[in-house]
């Protein structure tokens, strides 16, 4: 089955996330030491953790009350695909059930963490092992602890704040606590680049982790930019851990979680020590180094550059995003006081990158990256969004971000991220996406609808209208339509009518008498033309250049529509008179008749083709008006270099 | 196992499967929308939800079909309010790697395929065991559905072939018209139904009660 390509993808994210624990760890007691309550923590964990088994043993007499699974249940009963490729699963969940028997205290976490790596690497070596692991387990269970402590104080808050988000959590705290279980193995921190940039994917395409998205976007905003606490002033650290905790289960509601400064600030950094590898990758970052300590100020930047160039895609989108965020930081630096200097100060340790490398990205960053911009998300729609988009473009960027979350969705379910809120979301997503697939396609009806209006109209007006020449006066009045009403150029002769023209004639003429501004109308074309001083000439020019292209293309249309309908015309005559001499027509039919079953497959075989066929065609058809409104801009551009 | 009933109107998955070109968007959108779609367009994936509200609809009543229901824009099961979520899946084999996702979610199932073409019949075994490998149930809610009935004179799988099939999995069989709209309301209806019962069952079982169903269910895949 497809069960192999994502195990393998997933099982180095596992090890490298294991890794990255330990580095984190050390790093966090590094720490706690500097903070200097090392003790009391361990004391307050001490004291957590008994807790913790008196909850859990709550816990359990629930769960076998209400006929709620237990967790090794769970495993068994809710993962059908796992059941599939059994074996594996069925010794882990059987080995996770003895592991438990011999240190009941061990985490649920930590098993999930830990399951398939240890099934095949610790494996052999178990028993030489175990005291490392237990050491091992325990840390991880301090962590845990202090997350479990928070997330209670969290949802004390919570209840009193605000109702609604009570109910939600509640709903969850069932599910929660396995659901932490199935999440924590497809962490987004401590992963690779890669691996997190494609587990918490931007759906509007670009390559960046999700938690790194948000961060930026919530600092880029002005005020964030100008505060003196950005990048200094640290955050309350269970905040940072909730904030964490809610990305890697992917759980985060940007309408409910709102960040603060300091915490982005923190969880960016987080995010940058957990990475298992520099961002600049261990085989590139000795020579980014190298080219730092580069004298010449110049060749550093092609060098940079060049190096640039071979970091992997997400790495580079990665850096990319982070130095020109830093640039807009160190812009504000009257206000937020921060310069490249102290700025690499304090950043360069995180991102694993010498002082000297981090100020020379700063100073370059701008001519490094100059096809990155920074553009805040907006995530796709979820079915408590206010509405859908009504445009057809919009629509089309919707549907398009809408197939990439549910892409998402199903890989991570078929390599074994299952939960509840999972399998919602993917019928959510999937809901979302017929109902913009329906509004698209009875957008397409009204555009054939008003196709059809059209030439009725064209049909009884083309004696007497004026298309070929628009005057001077009324070429104000239509290019309003026009630009308002992109979407669809051949709707334009509506507003042409001379009724439309009447009204807004006046108004065209107000504005040039209101301020008194001498024009000129070029002879050749007929255009008006503004004094070169005007700072309006440009554009006035540009819509009345474009306008024209469209009346040309619209003209072009109609003579075609013309030219279809009198072959339709010219091929019904040619109908009725086949149908006139039957007797001809039917002797070979005759003939045919006897294997009708054929017949039948034949028929249905072109039906289906057909509408193949006229689903492409209608893709061409929208694709030609996308290259046609394209050429259209080009010729605009061409022309107005004439004036 | 067992799901607790939620706050709110209950909600009702069900998910359609079968054959491509046997009809499976036609019975959705006319049961959604009132409307018939002539033109064919391969489906991938399309979710739907739909408000369901009293008319009291019992099964005599629905046995005489179309009209019982009239097109009200919610649906009502025997007085109570409802939800109903449908997945019309693709029928095409391309697909097949999503769809075990989407089944997995399912509550109950429509399998569906057309009398006119006995191809799309065999095809329903196909699908009935890939639907009890993924949920490793055998009573769960499922119905079989031979559509197109108004096309009777095409028709190339006899109805005594259909009613056998639907015996042997101990399921019922019902043949609809999304064209004419017959039965399209019974077979939604009739499926929430099934759901509902068992889910009322599900969470009325005592956890031992539950237990021993799971393990019962279990030993039948395991004999599968």
């Amino acid at each position: 089955m497809d069960f192999d390509s994502p195990e393998e993808k997933e099982f180095p994210g596992l090890y490298a996330s294991e890794a990255a624990d330990a580095k984190s760890k050390k790093s966090k007691e590094e720490s706690d030491f500097s903070e200097g309550d090392h003790e009391k923590h361990s004391k307050k964990d001490l004291i957590g953790r008994r807790k913790d088994k008196k909850e859990k043993g709550k816990d359990r007499g629930y769960a076998a009350l209400e006929g709620e699974s237990s967790p090794e249940e769970e495993l068994d009963t809710k993962s059908p695909s796992k059941s599939k490729k059994s074996k594996t699963f069925k010794f882990t969940s059987s080995k996770s059930k003895e592991k438990r028997e011999k240190s009941r205290d061990k985490e649920k976490e930590v098993k999930a963490a830990e399951d398939e790596p240890s099934l095949k690497v610790k494996d052999k070596e178990k028993d030489k092992d175990k005291d490392k692991e237990r050491q091992h387990d325990e840390k991880e269970h301090k962590k845990k602890d202090k997350e479990r402590k928070e997330k209670d104080k969290k949802d004390k808050s919570d209840k009193k704040e605000k109702k609604d988000k009570k109910s939600k959590q509640t709903q969850q705290e069932d599910a929660a606590g396995v659901e932490e279980v199935l999440a924590l193995g497809y962490p987004i921190f401590g992963v690779s680049v890669s691996l997190a940039t494609e587990r918490s994917r931007c759906h509007d395409g670009v390559d960046l982790p999700l938690v790194v998205r948000d961060c930026i976007d919530y600092l880029q905003q002005k005020q964030s930019l100008k505060c003196e606490q950005i990048y200094k002033v640290e955050p309350i650290k269970t905040r940072l851990l909730h904030y964490k905790r809610l990305y890697n289960n992917r759980e985060h509601d940007a309408t409910v979680d709102e960040l603060n400064i300091p915490t982005a600030c923190s969880l960016l950094k987080l995010f940058f020590r957990e990475l298992p590898e520099p961002v600049l990758t261990t085989d590139l970052v000795a020579r980014f180094e190298e080219v730092a300590s580069h004298p010449k100020v110049t060749e550093q930047q092609a060098e940079l550059q060049q190096l640039l160039e071979q970091l992997p895609k997400c790495n580079r989108t990665l850096l990319a995003w982070m130095m020109l965020h830093f640039d807009a930081v160190i812009q504000q630096e009257r206000y937020n006081k921060l310069n490249a200097q102290s700025l690499a100060m304090l950043l360069s340790p995180t991102l694993q990158m010498s002082h000297r490398l981090m100020v020379a990205l700063l100073c370059h960053c701008t001519n490094l990256f100059p096809d990155v911009k920074l553009i805040k998300y907006v995530p796709p729609l979820t079915s408590s969004s206010p509405g859908l988009p009504d445009k057809p473009e919009d629509i089309q960027i919707e549907l398009r971000k809408q197939d990439s979350l549910l892409s998402q969705i199903h890989s991570e379910m078929n390599a074994g991220f299952i939960t509840k809120k999972r399998e919602e979301q993917l019928w959510e997503v999937q809901r979302i996406i017929t109902q913009l697939k329906r509004k698209l396609r009875s957008c397409e009806k009204k555009q054939e609808k008003s196709i059809d209006e059209l030439d009725s109209s064209t049909s009884a007006q083309t004696p007497g209208q004026p298309t070929a020449q628009p005057a001077p006066q009324p070429v104000a009045a239509p290019i309003d339509s026009v630009s308002e009403d992109t979407t669809d150029s051949k709707s334009a002769p509506t507003h042409l009518t001379p009724a439309d023209e009447q009204p807004e004639e006046p108004s065209v003429s107000a504005s040039p008498t209101a301020t008194p501004i001498e024009y000129t109308v070029d002879k050749q074309t007929g255009y008006l033309l503004l004094p070169k001083t005007s700072a309006q000439r440009e554009e006035l020019l540009r819509l009345q250049i474009e306008y024209d292209e469209l009346m040309n293309w619209q003209n072009e249309l109609k003579t075609r529509i013309l030219a279809e309908r009198n072959e339709i015309f010219r091929l019904k005559q040619l109908c009725e008179q086949e149908m006139l001499k039957p007797s001809a027509g039917l002797a070979p039919n005759q003939e045919q008749l006897p294997n009708e079953g054929d017949y039948e497959r034949v028929i249905e075989h072109y039906t289906r083709e057909n509408a193949l066929l006229e689903h492409k065609k209608q893709m061409l058809g929208m694709e030609l008006k996308e290259e046609r409104r394209a050429c259209i801009a080009l010729q605009v551009e061409l022309r107005m270099q004439q004036f | 196992m067992s799901k607790k009933p939620t706050a709110g109107p209950a909600l009702h998955k069900v998910i359609m499967v079968g054959s491509g070109g046997v009809g499976k968007s036609a019975l959705t959108l006319q049961f959604m929308y009132d409307e018939f779609v002539e033109d064919y367009e391969p489906t991938k994936a399309d979710s739907y939800r739909k408000k369901v509200r009293a008319c009291t609809l019992t099964p005599k009543t629905l046995g005489s079909a179309t009209q019982c229901c009239t097109p009200s824009l919610q649906v009502v099961l025997d007085g109570e309010e409802v939800q109903i979520d449908i997945l019309d899946t693709a029928g095409q084999e391309d697909y097949a790697a999503i769809r075990d996702n989407y089944f997995r979610s399912g509550e109950g199932f429509l399998c569906v395929f057309s009398i006119t073409d006995d191809e799309s019949f065999q095809a329903t075994q196909e699908f009935r065991e890939q639907i009890l490998r993924v949920k490793n149930d055998e009573s769960i809610p499922f119905l079989l559905v031979g559509n197109k009935c108004d096309l009777n004179d095409k028709r190339k799988v006899p109805l005594s072939e259909c009613q056998l099939r639907a015996q042997q999995w101990s399921v019922p069989y019902v043949e609809t018209s999304a064209k004419t709209r017959e039965n399209v309301d019974k077979v939604f209806f009739d499926l929430m139904r099934e759901i509902r019962s068992r889910k009322t069952e599900d969470s009325k079982a005592t956890s031992g009660r539950a237990k021993d169903r799971c393990k019962k269910r279990r030993l039948k895949c395991t004999l599968l």
